[in-house]
């Protein structure tokens, strides 16, 4: 028999009803499911059933999330160099970044996990693995810069108040790493917004004095010149096309790669794990809005009224969000119809708030949270006509 | 899919004991009319729907009572009949031809039907009861494909029996007021030569665009049409048997497949045969299912079941409970999927299905696989909400008894969410429940 086989057969027991660990049976179940498949067998019609599970569902999204990791641990690391003024060398730097961004990965799955298991436990619902995803969402949305106990916090109310005090994975209306992020963002915002945030520092001292952390995409454009092209302030800043849609820039750890996420959202989409309705609307969404800015831009109006509508779709995590935030089914829309409209809605109020709003840059993470508390709406609207197009059978 | 039937038939003689099993007729409250040890010819009545005495069920078999078996709460689940040696004593009915049925008023015909006990063959949508022999339907719908994994093939078991075929649309005629909608697919109107001269409609698609109610409600035009009745192509010959020949029908077509049916091929069995009879329990391992019926609706047995009476198939399948070794991880080129999740999407060979859950029981995420292979487009994962909520207005309005209870929803669900027995389930409360209402 499998050795591994054997060490879960053995340690079952302890988790049985009526033993000490009998509470933490989701805990186990869990972490059985990664080594095997359930060998249980249906009880009734229909005989056979489908091969996926949910494990393998957001398996999948995570296998996904992976390069966004590494490339986040690699950006940090050079990022870090350049401001600190240090050659660009591909080892240190790697591990430099790997250093400030596993303890971040490592304490968001302790913290969401850990949560996890206590609701199960107490609120006796199985684990479910969204909470895998959640957990590797939401480090690659903080700065580098994060303190510890500030993601650990950040995890917590995510996964406490965005989703378990609700009844858990599936009953969530908002999505959880964005909820914890929020929380961060309005809770402590000195270490989640300005300048400084996105670059970590490398080594302290005498030459951090010196470092000159460089500004994001979205503080640049702002800055423009009254009458000039925030695109051409921003490849002066150092962002050209190529620089922002690669992701070498400083912004959240793993949010800064548009090619990362597109292959990303061009997987899942394939699989049919991500919904192409959302993503279409979230794309058409910005672009329709950034046209209508540029057509009512005026010579002096801010520089974001002519800023080019694509580049709204590389800066500032936009790509990301888009990808991997507004495609969690739970908190979107529960109809196909309505998926469309709620993609497209996230798309405008991306925009409107990165361009009105000056104070919150990040128009992407409110954007979905408030969009999210509207998917119930949207999906009424989807589901009453829906329902008059039916020959009523009652 | 592996497991398909051949088209060949195979005779087989007539078994020593043969089963009625009451509790596998839906809806209906059965009283017993025999007891144990009772003698009975073919065609006597066994028991008959407390809800309608009218409704009788006679017996497929000659000879004696030998076992009533009960299940839970007194239902009665099989009347298993010994079977006479040699000749079976046969109780015979009025004949009836082409002339005689043209002549017939509607009352008269629906009596010979009653009297003969097949009134069982016709079922009413949306609840799939028996129909009220009062109420004229407003349409009939007549099924012969057979999409369903795995039912006998209409080209094998019409072969030869376009005549009786066209004599059964002639009685349905008579029965409704409205059309006899007779469908198939393209590719059994091609096979099927006469039978399929008469086709009024032709379905595309997967199982289950060849269920009666996904039929009905693509072709629908008004809320009354919903209360049309459906027969079964099988079913309808054996209705024309007896009215044709006066003589009870104790023989029908079996498929029998599955990725782990020792042969697979059609069968020319009695009514009610034992299921040993059409595989041998001794080229199995003993851990299969058996499965009375398609893989998607049947009902799980053994090799000690017997047909029921609406079933025509018999499959098996595996039904080891072996957990698989790092399953999530697996790419999956042999395992079938709806989703596009797993490489066998790309594997044209046939793919074995057995009757693993490959999951767990989770929340529902929203993943719309439910609402993609809805065939009448319900939204089943907002139904089944509605029905832990007890919204009874929301699930009718959103549809549940359009529900044909294909129990696709439930085999698509990653968190494997028993979806299409909830419908079940709700629909029968409701049907009890207007059931209720009228008396």
């Amino acid at each position: 028999m499998n050795p591994i086989h054997k060490f879960f057969l053995n340690q079952h027991k302890h988790f049985q009803p009526g033993r000490p660990l009998a509470r933490l049976a989701p805990f186990f179940e869990s972490m059985e499911r990664v080594f095997f498949g359930p060998g249980t067998v249906t009880g009734q019609s229909p005989h056979p059933r489908d091969s996926l599970s949910v494990q393998r569902y957001m398996m999948l999204v995570i296998l996904m999330l992976l390069p966004c990791l590494f490339f986040g641990m690699y950006n940090v690391g050079l990022q870090a160099f350049k401001a600190a003024g240090q050659p660009p060398s591909f080892w240190p730097m790697l591990l430099f970044g790997a250093k400030t961004v596993l303890p971040l990965v490592i304490i968001s799955y302790l913290f969401g996990f850990g949560w996890e298991i206590v609701f199960s436990a107490i609120r006796k619902h199985p684990i479910s693995e969204g909470v895998f995803v959640t957990s590797m969402l939401f480090p690659l949305i903080l700065p580098p810069t994060t303190p510890w106990w500030q993601a650990a916090l950040g995890i917590s109310f995510g996964v406490v108040i965005g989703k378990e005090v609700f009844g858990g994975t599936g009953r969530n209306f908002l999505n959880p790493a964005l909820t914890g992020r929020a929380f961060l963002y309005f809770a402590y915002p000195v270490q989640m917004s300005g300048d400084a945030v996105w670059t970590a520092v490398y080594k302290t001292g005498v030459q951090a004095v010196d470092a000159v952390s460089a500004a994001t995409p979205l503080a640049v454009i702002p800055a423009t010149p009254a009458g000039g092209m925030a695109e051409k302030t921003l490849a002066a800043a150092g962002y050209d096309l190529g620089t922002l849609f690669l992701g070498f820039y400083p912004d959240s750890i793993g949010a800064s790669s548009t090619l990362l996420c597109l292959i990303g959202a061009v997987v899942l989409i394939l699989l049919g794990v991500a919904s192409y309705r959302i993503i279409v609307g979230d794309i058409l969404g910005i672009l329709a809005m950034g046209y209508l800015l540029n057509l009512l831009a005026g010579p002096d109006s801010a520089p974001y009224y002519s800023l080019n509508p694509w580049y709204h779709l590389l800066v500032g995590g936009s790509a990301f969000g888009i990808a991997f935030m507004t495609t969690d089914p739970v908190s979107a829309p529960h109809t196909h119809g309505a998926r469309y409209v709620y993609g497209f809605l996230i798309g405008i109020l991306t925009v409107l708030i990165r361009v009105f709003n000056p104070a919150y840059p990040e128009g992407i993470m409110l954007a979905i949270l408030f969009m999210n508390v509207f998917a119930p709406l949207l999906d009424q609207v989807a589901v009453g006509l829906q329902v008059r197009r039916r020959i009523p059978n009652v | 899919m592996v497991g398909a039937p051949a088209d060949a038939v195979n005779r087989l003689p007539d078994p020593d004991r043969i089963a009625l099993l009451p509790d596998r007729i839906p809806h209906i409250k059965p009283r017993l009319l025999v007891a144990e040890g009772d003698p009975v010819a073919i065609g006597a009545p066994l028991f008959e729907d407390k809800r309608d005495e009218r409704f009788k069920f006679l017996s497929p078999a000659g000879g004696t009572v030998q076992r009533i078996q009960f299940g839970p709460r007194r239902s009665v689940k099989a009347i298993v009949i010994a079977r006479a040696r040699g000749e079976e004593g046969e109780i015979r009915f009025p004949l009836l031809d082409e002339q005689g049925l043209a002549a017939m008023e509607r009352a008269q015909l629906i009596h010979r039907i009653l009297e003969g006990g097949l009134w069982w063959v016709l079922r009413a949508l949306p609840f799939r009861d028996l129909p009220d022999p009062e109420r004229v339907p407003p349409m009939i719908l007549v099924g012969l494909a057979a999409k369903e994994p795995f039912l006998p093939s209409p080209s094998v078991y019409l072969k030869d029996q376009a005549a009786l075929l066209g004599f059964g649309l002639k009685v349905l005629g008579k029965l409704t007021a409205g059309p006899v909608v007779l469908f198939s697919d393209a590719r059994s109107r091609a096979e099927l030569g006469p039978a399929g001269a008469m086709l009024t409609h032709v379905v595309e698609g997967a199982y289950p665009s060849d269920d009666p109610g996904a039929v009905l409600y693509h072709i629908k035009r008004n809320a009354a049409e919903n209360h049309a009745w459906f027969v079964s192509g099988a079913d309808l010959l054996l209705l024309a048997q007896l009215l044709r020949q006066g003589r009870c029908p104790t023989r029908r077509i079996v498929a029998v497949g599955g990725a782990a049916a020792p042969v697979r091929q059609h069968y020319d069995v009695r009514l009610g045969a034992p299921l040993a009879q059409l595989a041998d329990p001794g080229r199995l391992t003993g851990t299969e299912r058996w499965i009375v019926g398609g893989l998607l609706r049947g009902y799980a047995s053994s090799a000690e079941g017997f047909m029921g009476l609406y079933e025509t198939s018999l499959n098996i399948v595996p039904a080891d409970e072996a957990p698989d070794f790092m399953a999530l991880f697996n790419p999956g080129w042999g395992r079938p999927s709806y989703s596009r999740t797993f490489l066998s999407r790309l594997n044209p060979q046939p793919l074995v299905y057995g009757c693993k859950l490959h999951g767990d029981r989770r929340a529902c995420i929203a993943c719309l696989h439910c609402a993609n292979v809805c065939p009448v487009r319900m939204l089943p994962h907002m139904v089944y909400k509605a029905i832990l909520a007890e919204e009874v207005e929301e699930y009718l309005q959103l549809g549940l008894l359009d529900c044909v209870e294909c129990g696709l929803c439930a085999y698509v669900c990653p968190s494997k969410i028993e979806l299409s027995q909830t419908f079940i389930a709700a629909r029968r409360a409701y049907a009890r429940e207007q059931a209720h209402k009228r008396e």
